[in-house]
């Protein structure tokens, strides 16, 4: 009996129907989470395995030296390596191809870097229109990584704490 | 027998054994760096510590005899403690560059350092750097890397007689160097990239091309010599490449053949697998021009051809000359075509020009002991053998039989550069071989007062060299008397069999080896790829040999494998008649400019490492072997292709499924387990002087030259000197020839009324009267015949 | 194996009383094993070439006692006793080792450097000294002590004797 004149009560002052925009209020003064994507982005943490790319040393030489450890590791069986003796003696890559498709950003390859040649960097930006693209080669990557290099630098110094 | 402990195992060991070798026998692990089972024990790199009861100090396992009751730890906390300081001390100057260095993933430093090593060094200052040196085009060398166990000093020391590497300066300062920039020149010398325990020493063809852990491995048999070396080809492959590359060789253990060793022929030649020389499509040529065409128009004009020459005239205007490093099967299905085609005329022997004693030769020619029986042999006669380079490993089995006591006597054309003394060694020239023998027999005959033989040499008067050579002969216990490539391609080369058999006749003892050309002469024997016998081993109206076919020029060649301006002992000849023939098919892995001269069809067929098969090796094993990739391009195993070519004719019997159907048809037809018989005496030679007028030419293939896949092997290719290129000629018929130049010039050699300009070496270890020039290079391809009349002059 | 170019390359370079010696160190060790003899027969040769080995001296001792040449650079190049470039006539070494050096070796060093007017491990201009420091030669007991050309032991060193030495064979070099 009780319980019916509560509800009697509640319906007529229209309580529930207030209590709903109290939240709405509420929520008017508070800040927005939704972003105008592309003109606006949500942060990206330094951590953030995006596209991969190939680094370079500051002098301009390339840092894979063809060990193949990544092309080891990577569960998705996505990196093709081949090597031989460059000119001047040392150890290079004459191939080195991720097919983007196989990949699984799973970051492995960065673990297995010994000179952090291959790198994922934070940055989501990249699409692919014609098939084979998907193939990155070595001077795609190579041109990611100069593309990127202050961004690298910055990530992986942050990230350099946590090792 | 001994028996003591090793971590509470109860191992047995003979006495005077080291604890190492006691413990891998019984499968207990000591780690090891400068211990090698086949090289004699250094003990410098410490690594093999272990503890022994009652013992002071840990103890190298490496160099210590074990002893009744002893009591060995390897895991001990001494022994430990002992490893990782010892594994601490190798690292203070060893660079930490694994992910460059070819070892790397099968290096027994960092596999080491894995299991025994502490993860952080106490050593912070720099580390040692050591300069590279080019020991040549085979091994490269990062001596920064090396951590001084001097496996690959002893090893040119003891195994392979190339003291050419050593340890100099002292101390921290000590290098492993040739002192003087030597390349290092030895059949034998890859060995030391697979014994160095690092990265100091890797191979320069596979350098930098592969990893470890990508490569399959592939069980297989050596394509070069007689001895079938076993071995493990390495493929990779990645998804951009149509079936597997062969990325290198490496031996398989096997103590009755190559025990550890791998000569450098077997090692490196994979690179020819790989050569653009390759065919990879059938050709046909049309109209005097070469086109790519499909399998069933290839075979159908190579058949058309043949069925041809078949209705025109006969059967017997068709020859067949098949590699003697063919497999067993190949052989097989080669005369089984030929002789259902209706003739004869197959042959192996290409390098042989006398064929006097056919009818007469054992099962098949080889060596009436095992190789391994070889190093305990007290006294070797080689006759005509350069074993060095015809049989390397054969050459490391002499050797080590002189290391431990024996004697080798030699009677060879020209001087070899042996990496063993001889005793007694003759240099005889070409014309002086059967001469000299005769009068060694004759010698042991009147010495026996054998009245047989007395007799049948009875215009024979032994010199005094004779006389002494029978003797060093006669004084062995354990003898074996090896015939090698000169004797084998010489003009008296049946000759010479009858009188090394009639002194094992005399002496009553000792053993006879043929070491054939090619991997597997044998087999060819036991399949019937002779003229005048069938694979069950009966004798059969014979056709023409490998010399006739070409002195009585044919209608219609079949080629398989055979380069005839490098293989064959008369290229000139072989050249001419293969140029006039209406129809010539070439079943080849590669194609050359003369090919295409001289051939109508090229069909493509798989290299070593393409194609399954079996090898019998000279003392009689039979070894099978499976392909480690897929044939390049449309090439097809060369069995298919001659089972192809069968149907093509619709002969009976062509209808194998299966390689292992083509071996029990051989099985049943012939039995190829016949073990090797000594050949019967016949004594219907005689012995005159092959001494024709003018200079004879004396000629050998090079190491590196024997085969196409060799040839087309470029880092081989890179070690052949220039020497070894050129005529060499005795001092003092130099100067007979009034030629006026120092070594070095070119001169015209000229045979057959052909001319070819090469360099002069004026060489004392060639006989006079006599030009060495060998076969099978460059520059004397297509050239003349074996043992053939030269003029040289001034160009 | 050598052949008989190379025999008459080393009789040009090896004296012939050089091989006398070899010839009788060889006579102290089995046949078959002649190259026991090559640290003797590298010291003659040292001795007769003013003092040091050249290369091709080296390979001439090898090819003389047939071994091949890398076992002679083995030696040759561990030992201190060979030099393999041009040194002084005189090779002055002094002891650096605990005992002397707790005795004055220092001192002397130093005073044979202020004399001649090199460092250690320098020739003097004129080609005379050689200056070294060395390892204990057991000769403790008469601490500090000097060697002079491999073989002269030189005890109880005092910068005054030191003096005596060098003026001694200063003399005897000026003299001739």
């Amino acid at each position: 009996m009780i319980q019916k004149v509560k509800m009697w009560a509640k319906s007529f002052t229209l309580f529930e129907l207030f209590k709903g925009l109290g939240i709405t209020w509420r929520n008017m003064w508070r800040k927005k989470i939704t972003v105008q994507y592309p003109e606006e982005e949500t942060p990206v943490s330094f951590r953030f395995r995006g596209v991969l790319a190939l680094r370079r040393y500051p002098n301009g030489e390339e840092r894979c030296i063809a060990c193949k450890l990544c092309e080891a590791v990577c569960p998705a069986l996505a990196i093709t390596i081949e090597s031989e003796p460059r000119a001047d003696g040392t150890r290079r890559t004459t191939r080195y191809d991720i097919d983007a498709f196989k990949c699984i950003n799973c970051g492995f390859c960065e673990e297995a870097c010994p000179v952090d040649s291959i790198v994922t960097v934070p940055e989501s930006h990249y699409h692919m229109e014609e098939r084979g693209e998907n193939i990155m080669t070595k001077e795609k990557l190579l041109a990611i990584g100069d593309m990127f290099e202050e961004k690298i630098a910055k990530a992986k110094k942050l990230d350099s704490e946590y090792r | 027998m001994i028996e003591f402990e090793i971590d509470g195992v109860k191992v047995k060991a003979e006495p005077g054994e080291t604890i190492i070798q006691a413990a891998d026998r019984a499968g207990v692990y000591i780690p090891r760096f400068c211990y090698h089972k086949k090289l004699s024990i250094a003990a410098n790199c410490r690594m093999c510590l272990v503890e022994i009861e009652k013992a002071p100090k840990p103890t190298p396992a490496c160099a210590f005899p074990a002893s009744q009751d002893m009591k060995v730890f390897t895991r001990s906390p001494v022994a430990l403690k002992a490893q990782r300081a010892v594994m601490e001390f190798l690292l203070i100057n060893h660079p930490l560059d694994c992910p460059v260095c070819d070892q790397g993933g099968e290096c027994e430093l960092q596999d080491l350092s894995m299991g025994y090593g502490e993860g952080v060094s106490q050593y912070t200052e720099r580390k040692k750097c050591v300069d590279d040196e080019d020991i040549g085009p085979l091994i490269s060398t990062y001596m920064t890397r090396c951590i001084k166990c001097t496996r690959c000093v002893r090893f040119g020391d003891e195994i392979a007689g190339m003291p050419e590497i050593g340890a100099v300066n002292r101390g921290e300062d000590t290098e492993i160097s040739t002192y003087v920039g030597k390349s290092v020149k030895s059949e034998v010398s890859g060995n030391i990239i697979d014994i160095c325990p690092v990265g100091a020493l890797t191979s320069k063809p596979y350098k930098f091309t592969a990893r470890a852990w990508e490569l399959k491995q592939h069980a297989s048999i050596a394509p070069h010599d007689c001895l079938g070396s076993n071995i493990y080809i390495h493929t990779a492959s990645n998804q951009y490449q149509k079936g597997r590359e062969v990325k290198r060789v490496v031996p398989l253990d096997n103590e009755k053949i190559n025990e550890t060793w791998l000569s450098d022929r077997d090692r490196f030649s994979y690179e020819g697998l790989n050569s653009e020389n390759r065919v990879t499509r059938p050709m046909i040529k049309q109209g005097g021009k070469w086109i790519e065409t499909d399998w069933q128009s290839a075979m159908d004009m190579a058949y058309q051809g043949f069925a041809k020459i078949v209705e025109m005239k006969n059967p017997d205007a068709i020859g067949g000359l098949i590699s003697p490093s063919a497999t067993t099967e190949e052989h097989y299905l080669f005369q089984q075509l030929l002789r259902a085609i209706g003739t004869n005329n197959i042959d192996h022997r290409i390098r042989q020009i006398d064929f006097s004693d056919s009818m007469d030769s054992p099962t098949f020619p080889g060596l009436s002991i095992n190789i391994e029986e070889l190093e305990k042999q007290d006294t070797i006669v080689l006759i005509g053998s350069n074993i060095r380079h015809e049989q390397p490993l054969a050459g490391v089995r002499v050797r080590k039989a002189w290391k431990n006591g024996g004697k080798v006597l030699a009677i060879n054309p020209v001087k070899r550069n042996y990496n063993f003394d001889t005793a007694k060694e003759m240099t005889v020239g070409i014309s002086n071989m059967v001469p000299f023998l005769s009068e060694v027999v004759k010698a042991l005959a009147d010495k026996y007062k054998n009245k047989r033989f007395i007799e049948w040499l009875k215009d024979i008067k032994p010199s005094q060299d004779a006389i002494d050579f029978a003797e060093e002969i006669d004084k062995g216990v354990e003898t074996a008397i090896l015939l090698g490539a000169d004797s084998l391609s010489h003009p008296q080369a049946g000759a010479i069999k009858s009188l090394v058999i009639a002194i094992l006749a005399i002496l009553q003892k000792g053993n006879y080896g043929e070491l054939t050309t090619g991997a597997n002469s044998a087999g060819a024997w036991l399949a019937g790829a002779v003229p005048h016998r069938l694979p069950t081993g009966e004798n059969d109206s014979a056709g023409l040999n490998a010399q006739q076919m070409f002195s009585q020029p044919l209608d219609g060649y079949l080629l398989h494998g055979v380069e005839p301006e490098f293989d064959v002992a008369n290229p000139q000849q072989a050249l001419t008649a293969l140029r006039y023939a209406p129809h010539v098919v070439v079943l080849s892995p590669f194609v050359s400019e003369t090919m295409k001269d001289y051939a109508n069809v090229i069909l493509p067929i798989g290299a070593f490492s393409e194609i399954s098969g079996s090898y019998v090796n000279v003392e009689g094993t039979t070894q099978r072997f499976r392909s480690a990739n897929a044939p390049m391009g449309e090439a097809r195993p060369g069995w298919k292709v001659l089972r192809v070519m069968g149907n093509f004719f619709e002969f009976e019997g062509f209808d194998y499924k299966d390689l292992e159907e083509v071996q029990m048809s051989f099985k049943e037809e012939s039995d190829d387990d016949r073990k090797f018989e000594r050949p019967m005496l016949y004594m219907k030679q005689d012995f005159v002087a092959h001494k024709p007028k003018g200079l004879i030419r004396i000629v050998d293939w090079p190491m590196y030259r024997v085969d196409a896949t060799t040839r087309y092997a470029k880092s081989l290719q890179k070690t052949i000197s220039d020497e070894e290129r050129s005529a060499r000629i005795h001092s003092k018929t130099v100067k007979q020839l009034k030629l006026n130049i120092p070594s070095g010039h070119m001169v015209e050699v000229i045979q057959n009324d052909e001319s070819i300009q090469v360099k002069l070496v004026i060489d004392d270890n060639v006989p006079e009267k006599h030009v060495y020039l060998p076969a099978g290079l460059e520059e004397t391809a297509g050239f003349g015949e074996v043992a053939g009349i030269v003029e040289v002059k001034i160009p | 194996m050598s052949d008989t170019t190379q025999e008459k390359l080393q009789l040009g370079i090896l004296s012939k009383d050089v091989i006398k010696h070899i010839d009788h160190w060889c006579t102290k060790f089995p046949e078959e094993k002649k190259q026991s003899a090559i640290i003797p027969a590298l010291r003659y040769a040292q001795d007769a070439a003013g003092g040091w080995l050249s290369e091709d001296l080296i390979k001439a001792v090898a090819d003389y006692l047939d071994v091949p040449h890398i076992k002679a650079f083995e030696v040759a190049t561990f030992y201190s006793m060979f030099d393999l470039e041009p040194v002084g006539k005189y090779k002055i070494a002094v002891c650096d080792n605990i005992s002397c050096k707790l005795n004055g070796a220092d001192k002397i060093v130093d005073h044979i450097k202020r004399r001649l007017g090199v460092n250690c491990g320098e020739t003097t201009e004129d080609g005379r000294y050689i200056l070294r420091t060395c390892e204990c030669m057991a000769a403790c007991t008469n601490a500090p002590m000097m060697q002079i050309n491999d073989r002269e032991y030189h005890e109880n060193l005092t910068l005054e004797k030191v003096d005596e030495i060098l003026d001694d064979i200063d003399k005897q070099e000026d003299g001739k």
